[in-house]
């Protein structure tokens, strides 16, 4: 089962992060997953693959009553983002899930219809838990033509989805980062494969080295936190990326 | 995860099989009609000596048709059969999956058991489904075996009426053995696809 860690709480406030199942199947990759409530309904975020459903919800359910989650999250329409969400909707049918206008009509290939799924502009859009008020703010084309990103401005939490992922090896699995150059090596590869497009990369590092975050939270490897969040973005505003990468 | 494979992915192989031997039918009925069609030139050429022949082709013909008719409903049933069976496969899918959810829950699990029992109701519902329409398949493989049958009779008779074709007689009979081999050829496939159907 995956391990539900709480990363913030204030009043009545929190983010839960679900993530590292020892019991995974090393062939499906390991996702993070973040709870967010505020009094008592909760939003998921990219909730993740149909074969780490149970291992997902069971770990949710050792913090929260699953059914005060409302609505999901969905950053892109990749499977180990979303594929779940038929099983989540055999689950609560009244869930609705956000996500980039552009997936609307392919996400239901996993379940839903057009009353599910809520297209987010292009532009981004506020998404209100309750009285509490979340920003789903553009991400395109890192690495999903049609990407988006969840920033709680209270918490000082961005939900970055792949941006800053990275691929840890079984005995570098901390929730946190804890020793940036090291924790980089792993990230390295997938955005240079990933993340294709240099436009793309310095409009988001410029954007969000405006924003006020504490914490940054990929959906895969750990959390960037305090300083670790600027030098993230540093490193990955002069990381070369793409095609460039491939020529020897 | 141990997902077994069920019943259902058993039945989607049969289906898949069913529409093979529908296709190999289809073929035999469409060289049937062809020959048919010139069996009655044939006859009409050869004038009163092979009256009785054409009158025989064109029931053959009639036969040819009804069994492409038939296949091609039977055609659409596997496809609504298929529809249904991959539902089930989906929902049993989802099912271990929910169920291997509750088995590790220590709170919270009423949540997922009432999901899991209306789930488990509508598997049922869709397996009777899948089985009502398995029925239906069978009574029309069993029509076509009777038109096939009807078939095989009417055949004969074309080689007795080749007999009397007198100056056509030998291509009477050509013909007549032509539509022997093929109508004698649909049965064994009919009789495939129904022990098929008949085993699960
Ligand atoms: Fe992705
Ligand atoms: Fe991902």
């Amino acid at each position: 089962m995956k391990q539900a860690q709480v990363i913030f709480q204030e009043g009545d406030l929190s983010w839960t992060m679900i993530a590292r199942d020892p019991a995974k199947h090393g062939y499906v990759i390991d996702t993070n997953e973040y709870v967010i409530t505020y009094g008592g309904e909760s939003i998921l975020t990219d909730p993740g693959g149909s074969e780490i459903f149970p291992a997902v919800f069971s770990a949710i359910c050792t913090v929260i009553d699953p059914l005060s989650i409302k609505s999901l999250f969905a950053s892109h329409q990749d499977p180990d983002i979303i594929s779940s969400l038929g099983l989540w909707l055999d689950f609560n049918p009244s869930l609705r899930c956000y996500t980039s206008r552009l997936w609307t009509s392919f996400i239901p290939h996993f379940g839903g219809d057009d009353e599910t799924l809520i297209g987010i502009p292009d532009e981004g859009m506020p998404i209100s838990l309750g009285e509490h008020r979340l920003d789903a703010i553009p991400a395109h084309f890192l690495h999903s033509s049609g990407n988006m990103q969840l920033y709680d401005g209270t918490a000082k939490i961005l939900f970055s989805g792949d941006v800053g992922a990275a691929l840890l090896p079984d005995d570098a699995n901390e929730v946190f980062v804890k020793d940036f150059d090291r924790h980089i090596d792993y990230a390295r590869g997938f955005h240079q494969r990933w993340m294709g497009s240099t436009e793309a990369k310095l409009d988001w590092c410029q954007r969000v080295s405006s924003m006020n975050i504490d914490m940054l939270c990929p959906q895969h490897g750990a959390i960037y936190q305090g300083a670790d969040v600027m030098r993230f973005i540093n490193w990955f505003a002069e990381l070369p990326v793409g095609l460039m990468t491939f020529r020897k | 995860m141990q997902l077994h494979q069920s019943q259902a992915a058993d039945d989607l192989l049969d289906m898949v099989r069913l529409n093979e031997g529908i296709k190999k039918v289809v073929i035999i009925a469409f060289h049937i009609n062809l020959m048919a069609l010139n069996a009655i030139l044939l006859a009409n050429r050869a004038g009163r000596t092979a009256l009785g022949f054409g009158v025989i082709s064109k029931e053959l013909r009639v036969l040819a048709v009804d069994l492409t008719h038939l296949m091609h409903d039977l055609k659409a049933d596997a496809y609504e059969s298929v529809n249904l069976i991959t539902v089930l496969l989906r929902q049993e899918r989802r099912k271990i999956l929910l169920e291997s959810a509750r088995q590790s829950l220590s709170q919270h699990q009423d949540a997922l058991v009432a999901v899991i029992e209306t789930q488990q109701n509508e598997q049922t519902s869709q397996r009777q489904r899948i089985s009502q329409l398995r029925v239906k398949l069978l009574e029309k493989l069993d029509d076509a075996r009777r038109i096939c049958q009807f078939g095989i009779a009417i055949s004969r008779s074309a080689k007795i009426e080749a007999a009397y074709g007198a100056g056509y007689s030998m291509q009477l009979s050509d013909v007549s053995s032509d539509f022997d081999q093929n109508i004698h050829a649909i049965l064994p496939a009919l009789d495939l696809l129904c022990q098929n159907l008949k085993d699960h």
